[in-house]
């Protein structure tokens, strides 16, 4: 049997490519589902909305296989289903509540796969993809950005817990009325601010010390991990 | 070889101060090692910024640099400098700078974990590592370029004394390779014959000699004295630690705890163990607030702990607490839980009346320096006479004029019959606190109680 050239070419080259993809390569292909995904969540009309919620299940699945935590997140959509109903029931009545749900919903859907994301993919090979398409130094910034986000929610309970012991009118029960939201900038937020500002100038300046910026074209480590 | 060579160096932050550099002269050639000594907030640390080329402002005199200098800068707290999640990308991170063919890094990072004597996988997470291996971690992070200038910033005061021999080793290895190295330390003698030039900073000066403040240790005669009266009037009980064991859901156990552990009022108890022993996470479930650890049979003050349930009877003061620090002056910085516990607002001004440090109370507490803001953090603590005060390694970064501000409120407070619980990782004399509690070898034990005993027997 003869078999077409082209076809043999096409399926050498898949091969190829197969053999070829690394970490690397999949962290890119995470990065693009999870774009496409997000952007879904918002773009997809209700009804097919299902499909969303199956695959954002299978990426649930994964990321708490790989021990991942999704408590925080829960939480947070926890809180905006909460207070999204809330709003809804005060100004729509009863029957729009499953608009309200549905919105939620969404919103969940499109932080969903970030969450996956950034637990299943380490920031330096997100790096390295992000550098594919921006310079060098922009890639490191989004990557250290990320890497930055647990240090920051840390950072963010240790000072609301220092501040409500010296107390601040910030425990739930006092935020529920607004006029404490104030207290929670000043004594949390701001301190916070500061801190980010500080950690951000010493990772600048640890980063210079370690020559950052100054290859015309940098190298990557995760890629000769996997070529090992 | 000269590798560098300062000749008449002034600088300064601001211009209507007085210069941090002035007329400063230091030559430093290959093998040697430099100390630096000096108050806090002298311009130690600007020195060695300097010396880097990464000072972010002007300075005036002359820096004579050899062509092939290569600076390695390991800053006091490492947390701040790690870039990435994994040890091997963290290290490899100056290697992706300079163009190192990927093939070619693997060796090398590898070569300079073995060189600081971290024996651990380079896909090891980041955040798992002591405090120590941190810093390990941010001189091989160093290494990994081959520097033939490191500069190292105050490494005794966030080591423990494990972690200070194992630098010390580190350190002796290179100078023989010939590597210089400048290091800003007040504690040189935990590096001994290493240091072949010894300075201390003086007016924005090099002078040979190492910075030693007078300052009068009367704390000492007060505990002794004071220690009496506490034991025979059997004070009241503010904390109890039941046996247990502490640890993380999930997780290995940290330490156990066998016997019954108390701190009465009126007493100075030091917690002393290693980076990542458990000090912090211990302070922080007796204030209630560390989370995984489950249900743990402590009681303080009576009362099983939980966040905002103590009022201003339970103060905790964290590791760097400049972190709380968020009002305008220094007044109102101390008067805020005064206002917010309804507490009569003068005790701030008699606070840094205490303290002679009423010149600041109209200052931002964001400009002042680190042991200043430590103080006032402390201070705005301290004038809520709380009946029960934890602190996390509260001297740690702080110079010996700084140290005896801190010792003096906590006596104050501990006449006052305030119970504090203080932690160290570094050993405590008895002569300082009442009593000391351990974490060691994964026991929480009160080894003072064991000694007093070995001694009646």
């Amino acid at each position: 049997m003869r078999v077409n050239p082209l076809r043999r070419l096409a399926v050498g080259k898949r091969r190829r490519f197969l053999g070829r993809l690394n970490k690397t390569h999949y962290c890119a292909l995470a990065l693009l589902l999870s774009l496409l995904l997000s952007t879904s969540a918002f773009l997809l009309p209700s009804s097919a909305l299902w499909i969303l919620v199956a695959l954002n299940g299978g990426l649930v699945v994964h990321g708490l296989l790989l021990k991942k935590k999704i408590s925080a997140l829960l939480k947070i959509a926890t809180v905006q289903l909460v207070t999204t109903m809330g709003l809804y029931y005060l100004f729509h009545g009863e029957s729009q509540l499953l608009e309200g749900a549905v919105v939620v919903l969404r919103v969940l859907l499109a932080m969903l796969p970030g969450w996956w994301l950034s637990s299943t993919q380490p920031p330096e090979r997100l790096g390295e993809v992000l550098s594919w398409g921006l310079p060098h130094q922009w890639a490191f910034v989004v990557a250290a950005s990320l890497s930055l986000l647990p240090f920051m929610s840390r950072e963010l309970k240790e000072i609301y817990q220092i501040q409500c012991m010296r107390g601040a009118r910030i425990t739930p029960k006092a935020l529920r009325n607004p006029k404490n939201w104030p207290e929670f900038i000043y004594c949390v937020l701001l301190p916070l601010l500061i801190q980010l500002l500080k950690l951000s100038k010493q990772m600048a300046i640890s980063a210079k010390l370690r020559h950052f910026g100054n290859a015309a074209k940098a190298t990557h480590w995760p890629s000769t991990r996997d070529s090992e | 070889m000269n590798l560098i060579e300062l000749k008449g160096i002034h600088f300064g932050y601001d211009t209507h101060q007085v210069a941090i550099l002035d007329d400063l002269h230091l030559s430093v050639n290959h093998g040697e090692c430099h100390c630096i000594s000096g108050a806090t907030g002298c311009g130690k640390s600007s020195l060695l910024h300097l010396i880097a080329g990464e000072l972010s402002r002007p300075f005036e005199g002359e820096m004579i640099r050899h062509p092939a200098l290569m600076v390695g800068l390991v800053m006091q707290d490492p947390n701040v400098q790690v870039l990435r999640q994994s040890v091997g990308a963290e290290i490899a991170f100056a290697l992706e700078n300079l163009g190192t063919p990927s093939v070619k890094m693997l060796e090398k990072v590898q070569q300079a974990l073995r060189r600081v004597g971290l024996y651990i996988s380079i896909d090891t997470p980041v955040d798992v590592l002591s405090l120590g291996q941190k810093y390990r971690l941010m001189l091989a992070a160093q290494l990994v370029f081959e520097p033939n200038l490191l500069l190292l910033d105050e490494p005794w005061t966030q080591l423990d004394n494990h972690g200070v021999q194992e630098l010390y080793f580190v350190l002796k290895s290179l100078l023989s390779d010939g590597v210089a190295i400048v290091m800003v330390e007040h504690h040189p003698q935990a590096f001994g014959t290493l240091i072949s030039h010894l300075w201390q900073l003086e007016q924005g000066k090099l002078v040979a000699g190492l910075y030693l403040p007078s300052v009068p240790r009367e704390h000492k005669l007060n505990v002794t004295a004071a220690k009496a009266t506490t034991s025979e009037s059997c004070a009241e009980e503010r904390v109890r630690i039941s046996p247990h064991r502490f640890q993380f859901t999930g997780r290995e156990t940290l330490f156990r705890c066998a016997n019954t552990l108390s701190l009465a009022a009126g007493e100075i108890v030091a917690l002393v163990g290693d980076n990542g022993s458990g000090k912090s996470s211990l302070l922080k479930a007796l204030a209630g607030i560390q989370a995984d650890i489950g249900q743990l049979p402590f009681s303080v003050l009576g009362k099983r702990p939980k966040l905002g349930i103590y009022g201003p009877n339970l103060s905790l003061l964290l590791q760097r607490p400049n972190r709380q620090l968020f009002e305008q002056t220094v007044l109102t910085e101390m008067q805020f839980s005064l206002r917010r516990f309804k507490l009569p607002l003068t005790r701030a001004e008699q606070m840094l009346a205490q303290l002679s440090l009423m010149g600041l109370a109209a200052a931002s507490p964001h400009k002042l320096s680190y042991g200043q803001q430590h103080i006032i953090a402390l201070a705005s603590l301290a004038c809520l006479t709380p009946k029960v005060l934890l602190l996390d390694d509260p001297f740690a970064g702080l110079d010996s004029v700084h140290c005896e501000k801190v010792w003096q409120l906590l006596l104050q407070l501990r006449q006052q019959g305030c119970a504090i619980l203080l932690s160290s990782h570094r050993e405590m004399s008895l002569d300082d606190v009442d009593r000391v509690w351990h974490i060691e070898s994964g026991f929480l034990l009160d080894r003072s109680e064991s000694m007093e005993q070995s001694y009646a027997g």
